[in-house]
């Protein structure tokens, strides 16, 4: 990882991805159940079709302080709006935790940072991403500084925004990124 | 528990059977998947049984990255230590130990402990007791031949791992320069998503915060301006190393009360603490361009005072003590006990100056000052310089790395709570993946180099004292190699080991010669990698004009679908009664964005394509 790009191919992607979900889905299927015990079947051999609302998942502790809980737990939603069945909660942890790769990493922390989910981070998408990680202190004007110089930086192909291409290019100039992006469950 | 092996089974076909993929593919994965199954067991097992898992993960979260990545560290050096007393007892103590220890007439008083001498001066600690026998029962062990192996090899192995590990952290870790203090770089990576604790969290936004209003105000410094910080920086330069050549001069000077009382490593061990502080005091007035260069200055003063001390100290051992004393292995390994056990000692002071004190006076008294971060950078420093008191030691008293491993052990769990109790996160989010590579860095370069360039002299070029330790008797400790070699002659299968060392080790020629490839080797790579940097300012460039020709067709699309929309107009006016379907062009501008997938799991993952034009909607 780093600067030698290992490339998978899609298969490959996807069948990481069913190994990792394999591998958390025991431990998590308790964490899944406190979270709303009435609700949480313990018996998923009919493979019952519940899914917990986002209030209740991002009140886990693991989230609670995050300043984008609701946009990691929308992103992994299929219906976007939060609502989590179990496979997407696992969905969740599995790409965040440290077994992922870089590639599925990024696919996803582009997903959340992608506010008006349009597969580009507009310049109103890197305002939302700051104002939520400044708490909204900076001045209007700062803000605007900001998000126009990092789109002038990271923008390759000049067309004012930044899309998945251009943030796996800043990414991979980030060693610290496999371990920044990663929630410990 | 059945329900949740039900769970993994029912899930695992069922996310299996979601795949769009073949049959055959299929089959694939179900054997990849019994193969990870397996890994994850002996994974877990193991996980459970490594040392400080939990503790490591608690600091982690409540602190960040940089921090952990002291204490991961310092688990690393245990690590090094322990190997280290395992063959050093192994092969060199315990044969000693099966033969018999010579008998000491000595008895034992406390103060041995903190002086070293007396009582342990004729045990196993030192060089001195071990024989230069051949031991005869129950197997026939050269006690000469296997110290000077075992510490031999053992050093080899140490380097070989430095190197290995260095290497691999600079190859993960490399950043260029261009892209660490820059805004899009913060905004998109800044963010620690380990940290959960809420304190944490705010006190994380205020630092990020701040990190981004002061790079978004750059100002332009004026000539004067820039002449003056200059000027500041090379007086602190003049400055510490004036005060790192002082310190040298007094160590020199005291030397000669080192065999009598305990000044040395206690002034050595003062200086280690107390100067670093006027480093810090004087980075305060200094202006730096970038945090990284702050902290390197700051790292390489610390340095420089270091090796200033170290190497007087060598030079006093190698040359005054090698001369004058009987059994001087022995007293330099003393001397090195004491500077381990003093070390040891003003760490747990600086602990509590550093981090309780600083805490005390920062929230009762001086409220400006806050609540203090850990210093990682002298922290580290002060492993670095204790792992290679260790390693130069070594050779004088092969049981050393034991107290360094008690040492290190009682160290972890002593930071720790400090660091809980006294200390706040990080202010910026130094990055942890650079200063891992630079600390490797700075274990190998000066330090292990130096430490194994002291051993290799002693065993090179000194004589061992005549009437103690194993090598008693010989004209230099490598003549060991010399009589064993012409041993390896007589035996006739072994002939061709006696050719190799006499033609090859012992010839210059064959040095010279390996020094020209390596040269020739790293200038291929040099010029390699030259023409890869060009290369990728190329690339870049080709992205940015694929973007322009990206939407010139675009334009050009649009203007062309609305040309055409408008001759169909004309010849639906001009034919009466043409029932012609009004067909909008297809899609139309389509969105072209390559995108992330959306579906997790079932739909294949689309590579981002740098696209011209995609719609095949009847672009022309």
């Amino acid at each position: 990882m780093g600067n030698k790009q290992t490339i998978f191919t899609d298969e490959q992607l996807d069948a990481y991805q069913v190994s990792l979900f394999v591998r958390l889905s025991s431990r998590l299927h308790g964490r899944y159940h406190e979270l709303a015990p009435h609700l949480v079947p313990m018996d998923y051999t009919n493979e019952p079709d519940c899914k917990l609302p986002l209030a209740l998942i991002v009140n886990m502790p693991e989230l609670k302080e995050n300043p984008f809980r609701n946009r990691i737990v929308e992103s992994f939603s299929e219906d976007g709006q939060g609502n989590l069945s179990f496979n997407e909660f696992v969905d969740m942890f599995s790409v965040l935790s440290e077994m992922a790769p870089r590639e599925l990493k990024a696919i996803y922390a582009f997903k959340i940072y992608d506010f008006n989910v349009d597969n580009y981070l507009c310049k109103e998408d890197l305002e939302k991403t700051l104002n939520k990680l400044t708490k909204e202190e900076l001045t209007p004007e700062e803000v605007e500084l900001v998000c126009e110089k990092a789109i002038e930086e990271a923008d390759l192909d000049g067309d004012n925004k930044l899309s998945f291409a251009d943030f796996e290019n800043m990414i991979s100039r980030a060693p610290d990124f496999l371990s920044t992006f990663h929630i410990r469950i | 528990m059945k329900e949740l092996v039900a769970l993994s089974t029912q899930d695992r076909i069922r996310a299996i059977r979601d795949l769009p993929v073949s049959f055959q593919e299929k089959k694939h994965i179900r054997c990849v998947l019994h193969h990870e199954y397996d890994k994850l067991y002996i994974k877990s097992a193991r996980q459970s049984l490594e040392l400080w898992q939990g503790t490591l993960k608690e600091i982690g979260g409540k602190f960040g990255s940089s921090v952990l990545s002291y204490f991961l560290f310092l688990k690393w050096l245990l690590m090094f230590n322990v190997f280290s007393f395992l063959i050093n007892f192994g092969f060199i103590t315990i044969p000693l130990l099966v033969h018999g220890p010579s008998p000491s007439n000595v008895t034992f008083r406390g103060l041995e402990i903190l002086t070293g001498a007396g009582y342990f001066a004729h045990t196993v600690l030192y060089y001195g007791s071990y024989s230069n026998q051949t031991l005869l029962e129950p197997v026939e062990y050269d006690m000469q031949l296997s110290y000077f192996f075992t510490i031999a090899v053992f050093m080899v192995l140490c380097k070989i791992t430095l190197i290995y590990s260095m290497s691999k952290s600079f190859q993960e870790n490399y950043v260029p320069a261009d892209s660490s203090s820059s805004s899009a770089w913060l905004l998109l990576t800044g963010w620690d998503f380990t940290v959960i604790n809420e304190k944490a969290v705010r006190q994380r936004k205020d630092n990020l915060r701040e990190s981004l209003s002061e790079s978004a105000q750059s100002e332009l410094l004026t000539r004067s301006e820039k002449l003056k910080h200059f000027g500041v920086h090379l007086g602190c330069w003049i400055l510490s190393t004036g005060l790192a050549v002082g310190c040298g001069a007094g160590v020199y000077f005291l030397c000669q009360y080192e065999q009598k009382t305990l000044l040395v490593p206690f002034v050595v061990s003062l200086f280690n603490l107390v100067i670093p502080l006027f480093y810090s005091l004087f980075n305060k007035f200094e202006v730096y361009s970038s945090q990284r260069s702050q902290i390197y200055t700051l790292v390489g003063r610390n340095v420089l005072l270091r090796m200033v001390i170290l190497g007087v100290l060598c030079h006093y051992w190698m040359d005054v003590v090698a001369e004058n004393f009987q059994c001087w292995e022995s007293r330099v390994g003393q001397a090195l006990y004491r500077l381990v056990l003093f070390d040891f000692f003003f760490l747990m002071l600086g602990s509590l100056f550093g981090e309780f004190l600083s805490n005390v006076i920062g929230t009762k008294l001086l409220l400006h000052l806050g609540v203090p971060e850990f210093d990682v950078a002298r922290n580290v420093l002060d492993l670095i310089y204790s792992q290679t008191l260790a390693w130069i030691g070594i050779y004088f008293s092969p049981l050393l790395p034991v107290m360094q491993m008690i040492k290190l052990f009682i160290l972890f769990y002593i930071k720790k709570v400090s660091l809980i109790q006294n200390c706040q996160p990080p202010r910026r989010s130094a990055r942890a993946a650079q200063m891992q590579t630079i600390f490797i860095f700075l274990l190998f370069f000066p330090f292990f180099l130096g430490a194994l360039s002291v051993v290799a002299y002693t065993a090179w070029s000194l004589s061992p004292s005549e009437q103690c330790g194993p090598f008693r008797g010989l004209n230099k400790t490598f003549s060991v190699i010399e009589s064993w070699m012409e041993d390896v002659d007589e035996l006739q299968g072994s002939r061709w080991a006696a050719w190799i060392y006499q033609n090859i080790i012992l010839s210059q020629i064959f040095f010279f010669l390996v020094t020209l490839i390596v040269l020739v080797i790293i200038y291929v790579f040099w010029q390699v990698s030259q023409g890869r940097k060009e290369l990728i300012g190329l690339l870049k460039q080709q992205i940015v004009n694929e973007g322009k020709d990206k939407s010139f067709l675009l334009d050009k699309l649009q203007k062309l679908q609305s040309s055409r929309k408008k001759n169909l107009k004309r010849k639906k006016k001009k034919r009466v009664g043409h029932a012609g379907p009004a067909e909008s062009r297809g899609g139309g501008r389509r969105s072209v964005g390559p995108g992330p997938p959306t579906e997790p799991r079932s739909v294949r993952l689309q590579r981002p394509h740098s696209g011209h034009a995609g719609p095949t909607a009847g672009a022309e």
